[in-house]
This record gives C-alpha cells, sequence and structure tokens, in this order.
C-alpha cells in the first residue's frame, strides 16, 4: 500500500483550474519536494491532502485512509507546516502556546497546558534547536518561525510532514538549515517530508523525489531525471535560456 | 434608599465592566473589533425592530432578544461573506448598511405610528441605565454567567484561529463553530451592554480593556482586560455623577482619555 497515494485528482476555484488529473504515489520511506511556478496549484495538492478543500474528481488516499471522508484521521497522521506569509503575527503568541495548541488539540475543550505537553513541548523545541518557549512568535526571525512551525507540527508525533514553502523568506543559509533540519528529521526520527516549494536549490543535494507541476504533474523521479530543459520549459512557461543555462522566473501566473 | 440605589447603580457598572473585560480581549487580539462595530449597528436595527413588532402586534418580545438576534445573524452573515465572496471589509460594510437600513426604516415606521416607542428606541442610542433597577443588574448577571466560563474555556482557540486558520483547521480544530460561538457571545454581551449604556458607549468600550491588556501588558492580559473595564465602568458612572450627565457620557469621556493616554504612552 502506497503512503501517499492520489488518482486523477482536479480542483478548480470557479472557473480557474488549480489541479487537473494529478495522479502519483509514494511509498515510504521518502524525502519529496513538489516543484513548481507560482499558481501551479502546490498549496491547494497540500490541502487536498488535509482534506481542508474537498476534490471536484479523483482519489485522494493517505496510509490507505481516504480524503476527505476520512481527514480526522489522517490529521492525527499528519503534521502540516503552513507558509508563514499565512500567520497572522500581530495575535500577541508565545512560541510555548503556538506549539502546545498541537498537542491539546487531541484534547476536549477546556484544554489546559499540563506539566507533561509543557515537557513535551520543550522536547521537540530543543529538536529543532529553539531555546526559549517564553518568546513570542513575533520577535523570532524568519528562520526561527519555521522552526517554531516545524516544532509545532512534531508534537504530535507525526508519520508525515506536509510542508507549505519551508524556503520562503528565508536567506540561502537559513533556507539550507531548514533544509538540513528535515533531511535530519527524516534521517533520524523516520518522518516522511512532503514539501512544496518553487525552488529546490537548498535541497537538492539531498537527492529529495522531484515532482514537478505546473496544475498537472509533468514529472516526477529523482532530480537528475526530473530537471532537464525539457520538462523544465513545459512546466515553466517563462523560463529563460540563456548560453551558460537556464533561467526560472519567480512568477508564472 | 437612596444609598441601595446607588449600590445598585455601582453594581450595575462593575457587573457591565467584567462583561467588557471578558468579550473584550478575545475581540482585540482576534483582529475582530470591526465585527464589534457590525454588532453594536446590529443591537440597535434589532432593539428597534423589537419595538416596533411589539408596538404593531401588540406582543410583548423582550428587546434584548431581537437585539441579540439581529446582531448575531448579521455577524453570521459577515463570517460566511467573507469565507466565500467578498474582503472582510466589503462584508461588514455590507452588514452595517443592511443594520443601517433596519435602524433607519422601522425608526420611520415607528415614528408613525407610536412616537412614545421611537423614544424608547432612542434610549438604546443613549443607554437607559441613569437609573438601575435590579432587573438590570439581574440582566447583566445572567449574560455574566453564559459569557465568562464559555470565553475563558474557548479564548485560547479562538486567539489560535486568528493567529493561523488553516494550521488550526489542520490540527482538528473547528474553525466555523468557533466563530460562530465567539459572535453569539459577542452579540449576547453587546446586546445586553447596549441596554443599559446605550449603543454608543457599547462600541467604544469593547475595544479599549482588550487593546489596553495588549499594549501594556505581556502576561495576565485577561486579568488587565477585566480591571481596566471596571475601572472605566465604575469610573464613567462616577463621573456621570459627577458632572450629572448619563453613564455612556462618564464612559465616553473617560474611554478618551483612555485611548490617548495609550497614544501617548506608546509615544515615549
Amino acid at each position: 500500500m502506497a503512503e501517499i497515494e492520489l488518482k486523477n485528482v482536479s480542483y478548480s476555484f470557479g472557473d480557474r483550474v488549480a489541479l487537473e488529473d494529478v495522479s502519483f504515489e509514494l511509498n515510504s520511506p521518502f524525502f519529496c519536494a513538489v516543484m513548481g511556478p507560482n499558481g501551479a496549484g502546490k498549496s491547494t495538492l497540500l490541502k487536498l491532502m488535509l482534506g481542508l478543500l474537498k476534490h471536484q474528481s479523483g482519489i485522494i488516499r493517505i496510509m490507505g485512509y481516504d480524503v476527505p471522508r476520512e481527514a480526522g484521521k489522517v490529521r492525527r497522521l499528519i503534521g502540516y507546516v503552513p507558509q508563514v506569509i499565512d500567520i497572522d503575527y500581530r495575535v500577541p503568541m508565545s512560541v510555548e502556546e503556538v506549539v502546545a495548541m498541537a498537542a491539546l488539540s487531541r484534547d476536549l475543550p477546556p484544554r489546559i497546558m499540563t506539566g507533561s505537553v509543557r515537557r513535551k513541548v520543550r522536547e521537540v523545541l530543543e529538536l529543532v534547536e529553539l531555546d526559549d518557549p517564553s518568546m513570542q512568535f513575533s520577535e523570532l526571525s524568519g528562520g526561527q518561525r519555521q522552526r517554531a512551525l516545524i516544532a509545532r507540527a512534531l508534537v504530535s508525533d507525526p508519520r508525515i510532514l506536509l510542508l507549505d514553502e519551508p524556503y520562503s523568506m528565508l536567506d540561502f543559509d537559513m533556507k539550507c538549515e531548514i533544509a538540513e533540519l528535515l533531511y535530519r528529521l527524516h534521517k533520524d526520527k523516520g518522518i516522511d517530508i512532503f514539501l512544496v516549494a518553487h525552488e529546490l536549490s537548498p535541497c537538492i543535494h539531498l537527492e529529495p523525489i522531484v515532482i514537478l507541476l505546473n496544475k498537472r504533474v509533468y514529472a516526477i523521479g529523482r532530480a537528475g531525471e526530473v530537471l532537464t530543459l525539457e520538462n523544465l520549459r513545459r512546466a515553466y512557461p517563462g523560463l529563460t535560456e540563456v548560453p551558460a543555462g537556464f533561467i526560472l522566473g519567480e512568477d508564472h501566473g | 434608599m437612596a444609598l441601595d440605589l446607588l449600590a445598585l447603580i455601582y453594581l450595575s457598572a462593575a457587573a457591565n465592566g467584567l462583561l467588557v473585560g471578558a468579550i473584550s480581549l478575545p475581540l482585540i487580539i482576534s483582529r475582530s473589533t470591526l465585527f464589534a462595530l457590525t454588532m453594536t449597528h446590529a443591537v440597535l436595527g434589532g432593539a428597534i425592530l423589537g419595538i416596533y413588532v411589539n408596538e404593531v402586534l401588540g406582543v410583548g418580545l423582550p428587546i434584548q432578544l431581537t437585539a441579540f438576534l439581529v446582531a448575531l445573524m448579521l455577524s453570521i452573515l459577515v463570517a460566511e461573506l467573507s469565507e466565500k465572496f467578498f474582503s472582510e471589509d466589503v462584508s461588514i460594510a455590507l452588514a452595517i448598511a443592511l443594520a443601517t437600513t433596519i435602524t433607519v426604516v422601522f425608526s420611520y415606521l415607528l415614528a408613525r405610528i407610536s412616537p412614545a416607542g421611537l423614544s424608547q428606541a432612542w434610549s438604546y442610542v443613549a443607554g437607559t441605565s441613569a437609573v438601575a433597577t435590579l432587573s438590570d443588574l439581574q440582566r447583566t448577571l445572567s449574560s455574566l454567567a453564559i459569557i465568562v466560563p464559555l470565553i475563558h474555556m474557548t479564548s485560547g482557540e479562538i486567539k489560535y484561529i486568528s493567529f493561523d486558520r488553516d494550521g488550526a483547521a489542520a490540527l482538528g480544530l473547528n474553525t466555523r463553530a468557533y466563530r460562530y460561538l465567539f459572535f453569539a457571545l459577542g452579540s449576547l454581551a453587546a446586546s445586553t451592554l447596549s441596554m443599559s449604556i446605550g449603543v454608543l458607549a457599547t462600541h467604544v468600550l469593547l475595544a479599549i480593556p482588550g487593546a489596553i491588556a495588549v499594549k501594556l501588558f505581556r502576561r495576565k492580559l485577561f486579568t488587565a482586560s477585566y480591571l481596566s473595564a471596571a475601572c472605566l465602568s465604575l469610573g464613567g458612572y462616577a463621573l456621570a455623577q459627577a458632572l450629572n450627565i448619563p453613564p455612556s457620557g462618564g464612559i465616553g469621556i473617560l474611554s478618551a482619555i483612555a485611548i490617548l493616554g495609550m497614544v501617548v504612552a506608546r509615544e515615549a
């Protein structure tokens, strides 16, 4: 049984097609990166896998569970790291509060932070190399924010981590640090990684499985097989060829 | 007898303060102060609609109930419109336009059939509790008994949903149910407060204690919100008594001073 299985999945926002006939399978263990231009449907794909959106046709199964019918069971197996741009920093939240809610969310209200939850929070913060749980989320650097969100996803001991643009708004060194952290979690803790990004350079040396996506899947496989000029030209309409190679533009609608 | 009346007035003021303190902080941290605007406009429309229906049909509908229901319906309308169709600002503007239309149309109709009814409706704008009654206090205490425990049970989740809506949904929190519960509690608080201190003072007062807590304190935010709300409410009543104006006037003056104080503190 494939850990992640999508068959002919399509999704549209009104008349605008976001994903069309997307199919792929991933067997554990995997470190997978979905690459595609802006507007390729990468975030939509993650939201469909979590059951936050309901696909209009096709089948999605995560570890044998049907999404969205069994989305509750799926969410217990998955840790989700959203795009930092979707977070409202103006809401006053400490790092401890951000991480603890993931542990408390399985209980019924009132959700009270117990000693064991505090210990668990400190444990995962150590894992992602954050040491002050009392800091306000808004006061963290970009890399620390990403680490705090990864800690939140880890606190419920997930089998799979789904990450939406984990390298966005970071400098290149920080992107590489986040990529190394994810790879360490994959190797040491056995957590499967499924991330979407519009650039793979921070993690390309970690030899991820790459899915090239722009509304539909153009290629899937090891980076060397997938990232060919021919595949990229098909998936990235704005690709510019220059004598030394090619340039992938940021915005390809 | 005079002492009893005075005690009743200040007990009502303290209870109003607690009610504001409970709802103001979640309103501020969930970035919902514009929702408060919808709620207070809707409370006024609902109160006038209730008075009109009572006059025309000769029934005895509780005005607070119609005010609460209209506020709740328009809050939910804003939530649904902003979820599916428009930005939040546009949805709020639409709901306020609807609430204002209800207010204007039914005020006009009420004026034609009952001038006394219209003056009763106006009391919801300026506030009625220059003289508090036992029923005022009972009404506020009943609302407190519902709102305070529910807010404390769910404020963490409400805050979390405002912080990261998709993340909260991915954790399995029912984001829509929490938002609706919050709107219901906000509408109940707004309709209860409007009955005693009026719609205008309610709108001002709903935002300030939460803002004071968030801007000036890092911990014990609820305690700060309760204390500042109680001070504003009790101080407003005392000031109103000294200046011989309605309580809403005293609360309005103190609220303005509190806002200026926050601006000065931030600049410093």
